[in-house]
């Protein structure tokens, strides 16, 4: 039990736990997607998998990524819950048609007679050197196509709970990965555990701010955290986890706690879901808290640069948030 | 070299001023210690001096600005020099500041990215939680100053009001909410330094101290004389004119320290007895009151007393006093004698435990030796703090000091 309690994985282990165990305990789900099988996955999500299920459900595919989309569809329309992994998120526009145009829609086009339960895996976001094709954050796409949920976990413990949700959900859902969690460990339980979409979890309480961030933005606001608490700045570090569905409570009450409130994504900012947030918040019942107006600090409007050092300075990294949230907690004190 | 002008911190506990008036326009020359600008603070407004010689630039407070000790307002520039770009504290990060124009003509200067427009007619800057605080506390925006950008009222604000008008309302007193006359306004003033410090206090004192006041006339004859025959000696030891308040002075200054409870503070759970006469002068300014204090009072003779009231005066008028000079009296004299005033009662002045308020000294008639006669007779009244001082320990003082001025000589 307490060996249980100490373990930590990557987050990448985590997403991969999420997957193997979630087939080894229903024999309608399976993998599909480019060098999944032998390579293990570009990022070596699906390492060993091949060996573990065959190549009948770890399903090695051309380089299209329309196909893929179209037969998870497909599949999933005929009871099988496909997960599916886009190698960089980039691509997924080439699978735009089949997810948001189809696999979106038809169980509302169909009455609700059939139902597509469908995982799209998408490792996302900058810091990587990998140019402006390989570095994109596209969530703002998928939440504005209604009938796909979207999930962003931040740590190894919701990426497995949350992976292990998506597919246990019978509408297409995109899982976002941010390609630096990777890397990152934290406890995980061994044992299969969910969590529920559209809780939205404050990473660290604080009262001065409250910072809003999703994916990789939350590692780096608990890290802007920790050295604002050494200036007497205390933020607290909310992640919703889901961006569809939206746990709007969480979020109003923090807000209506602080007063004050820093979004921050990796995505471009001009029609980012920092937007959204900014006029749920401004709209709800956070509004006759607000002691000053919501800020949002997110991507610049350009495609992520290859040289390092412009990459890093159209992402927000923890010292602008540092400096961000530390000008918004002082507006007027 | 672009000099830097800086709102000063001219208290040690001072942490930001208000902005009065600039003495000088922008743009215009100005000579190292002329004064350049006049500022508020807690506790009275005083003339800053230009900390370089050059042509004033970039002129950013504005009257009423509440400003941070240390912030620069202003520029001295070198004929020809730029005004350097003004550092941003305000711009969020990543953002681009904006570019300060390049030279431009007619000696005209650029204004630094403080000078944010007001807020249209008839409209307030308010934070949405502190409007909605506002309007459950019943108060209104438009009495309330902002430190938020642009002046915008935050919670902060709001929270500092309600303080305030806790401070001023005497304590366990629900706030009472007097609906206000249904009247034009010619004006609404914020209440912010000496003018909210003199609030509090006096609130405070007249809510806690018990007062008791006690009153007599004092036949001024003697004194009278006494004036008369050192007017032009002193006139001429040192160039000021004897005058009443001056012997005033010197009497209460040598007869408090008989009557310690007099000359002392009540502190929390102890009566402080001061060995130390500081004695506070009611002074009348234009538009408000200061109170210049001469310290150890008890040491100084009549022609030192006569030096240190006419240049604490004169300094006072011209707003030159330091607030270490106005401040840490142990007893006040106010005067109103010069406005016809014959008698009134004060209100004692915190943490002192006692106020003598004089009145003009008028020709009355009274006893003389052959039936009555006019005598000029002076009104005192003492207000005391009943809770350190009995009404016997104040009359005995006030004897004293009525015996002290019917026969100076004792003052010798």
């Amino acid at each position: 039990m307490s060996d249980q309690k100490k373990r930590e994985i990557t987050y990448l282990e985590a997403v991969r736990e999420a997957m193997v165990q979630e087939m080894r305990s229903d024999p309608d789900v399976f993998l599909m997607g480019e060098d999944i099988g032998v390579y293990g996955g570009a990022f070596g999500a699906s390492q060993g998998m091949l060996e573990e299920f065959g190549p009948e459900r770890i399903r090695e595919t051309p380089i299209s990524e329309e196909a893929i989309a179209g037969a998870a569809t497909g599949a999933a329309m005929m009871g099988m819950r496909p997960i599916i992994e886009i190698m960089f998120m980039d691509f997924v526009t080439l699978a735009m048609d089949q997810l948001a145009n189809q696999a979106a829609k038809i169980r509302f086009m169909f009455g609700g007679h059939t139902s597509v339960p469908l995982v799209c895996r998408a490792p996302a976001g900058s810091g990587t050197g990998a140019a402006a094709q390989h570095c994109q954050s596209l969530e703002a796409w998928f939440v504005h196509a209604p009938g796909i949920k979207v999930v962003a976990p931040s740590t190894p413990y919701d990426a497995k709970g949350l992976l292990v949700t998506s597919i246990r959900d019978n509408n297409p859902v995109l899982f976002m990965e941010h390609k630096l969690l990777y890397r990152t460990k934290g406890h995980v339980p061994e044992d299969l555990y969910s969590i529920p979409f559209g809780q939205a979890e404050v990473k660290r309480p604080g009262r001065d701010l409250t910072v809003i961030a999703y994916s990789n933005m939350v590692v780096r606001a608990l890290e802007a955290a920790e050295i604002l608490a050494a200036e007497k700045i205390e933020i607290e570090v909310v992640d919703p986890r889901t961006l569809k569905p939206l746990d709007e409570a969480t979020l109003m009450a923090s807000v209506c706690k602080t007063g004050r409130v820093l979004i921050v994504h990796e995505a471009p900012i001009t029609g980012g879901f920092g937007g959204e947030l900014a006029a749920l918040i401004a709209g709800g019942e956070a509004f006759d808290y607000l002691d000053a107006p919501i800020r949002r600090l997110a991507g610049r409007d350009i495609p992520i640069p290859y040289n390092r050092t412009l990459e890093r300075a159209t992402v927000p990294q923890v010292e602008d948030i540092v400096a961000a949230a530390r000008t918004l907690a002082k507006e007027g004190k | 070299m672009a000099v830097e002008v800086i709102l000063p911190k001219v208290d040690m506990v001072m942490e930001t001023g208000t902005f009065v008036e600039w003495l000088k326009q922008e743009g215009q020359q100005v000579v190292k210690g002329e004064p350049l600008f006049t500022i508020l603070t807690d506790k009275a407004a005083i003339e800053i001096e230009s900390p370089a010689s050059g042509i004033l630039a970039g002129v950013s407070a504005k009257p009423n600005d509440v400003i941070p000790v240390s912030e620069t307002i202003a520029y001295i520039l070198a004929p020809g020099e730029r005004q350097p770009e003004r550092r941003s504290g305000a711009s969020a990060a990543g953002a681009a500041t904006s570019a300060v124009p390049a030279e431009t003509p007619a000696g005209a200067v650029v204004i630094g990215p403080s000078a944010f427009p007001a807020a249209p007619a008839g409209k307030v800057r308010a934070s949405p939680v502190a409007r909605r605080m506002a309007a459950e506390l019943g108060l209104n925006l438009n009495t309330l100053s902002g430190r938020g950008p642009r002046g915008r009222i935050q919670r902060a604000d709001v929270a500092a009001a309600v303080e305030t008008r806790a401070a001023i309302r005497p304590s366990g007193m629900p706030a009472l909410q007097i609906p206000l006359p249904d009247a034009r306004r010619k004006e609404v003033i914020p209440l912010t330094g000496a003018r909210k410090i003199i609030a509090q206090r006096m609130a405070y004192s007249a809510a806690t101290a018990p007062h008791i006041t006690l009153s007599l006339h004092v036949d001024m004859s003697e004194a009278t004389h006494l004036r008369t025959r050192l007017l032009e000696k002193i006139e001429q030891s040192t160039g000021q004119r004897l005058s009443f308040t001056a012997i005033l002075v010197r009497a209460v200054a040598a007869v408090l320290p008989h009557h310690p409870f007099i000359n002392a503070s009540l502190n929390v759970e102890e009566i402080i007895c001061w060995e130390d006469v500081h004695l506070g002068i009611a002074t009348s300014l234009k538009d408000y009151l200061i109170v210049p204090v001469i310290r150890q009072a008890q040491t100084k003779n009549l022609e030192q007393l006569v030096v240190v009231l006419a240049d604490l005066v004169e300094r006072a008028r011209s707003h030159r006093l330091s607030p270490a000079e106005m401040s840490g009296s142990t007893f006040t004299i106010s005067n109103l004698g010069m406005f016809g005033i014959e008698s009134f009662t004060a209100i004692i002045n915190p943490p002192e435990s006692a106020i003598l308020a004089v009145g003009k000294i008028v020709e009355r008639q009274a006893a003389g030796e052959n039936g009555l006669v006019l005598k000029p007779m002076m009104n005192l009244t003492l207000s005391a703090d009943h809770r350190v001082i009995d009404g016997a320990a104040a009359a005995s003082f006030l004897a004293e000091l009525k015996a002290t001025l019917e026969n100076p000589y004792l003052l010798l």
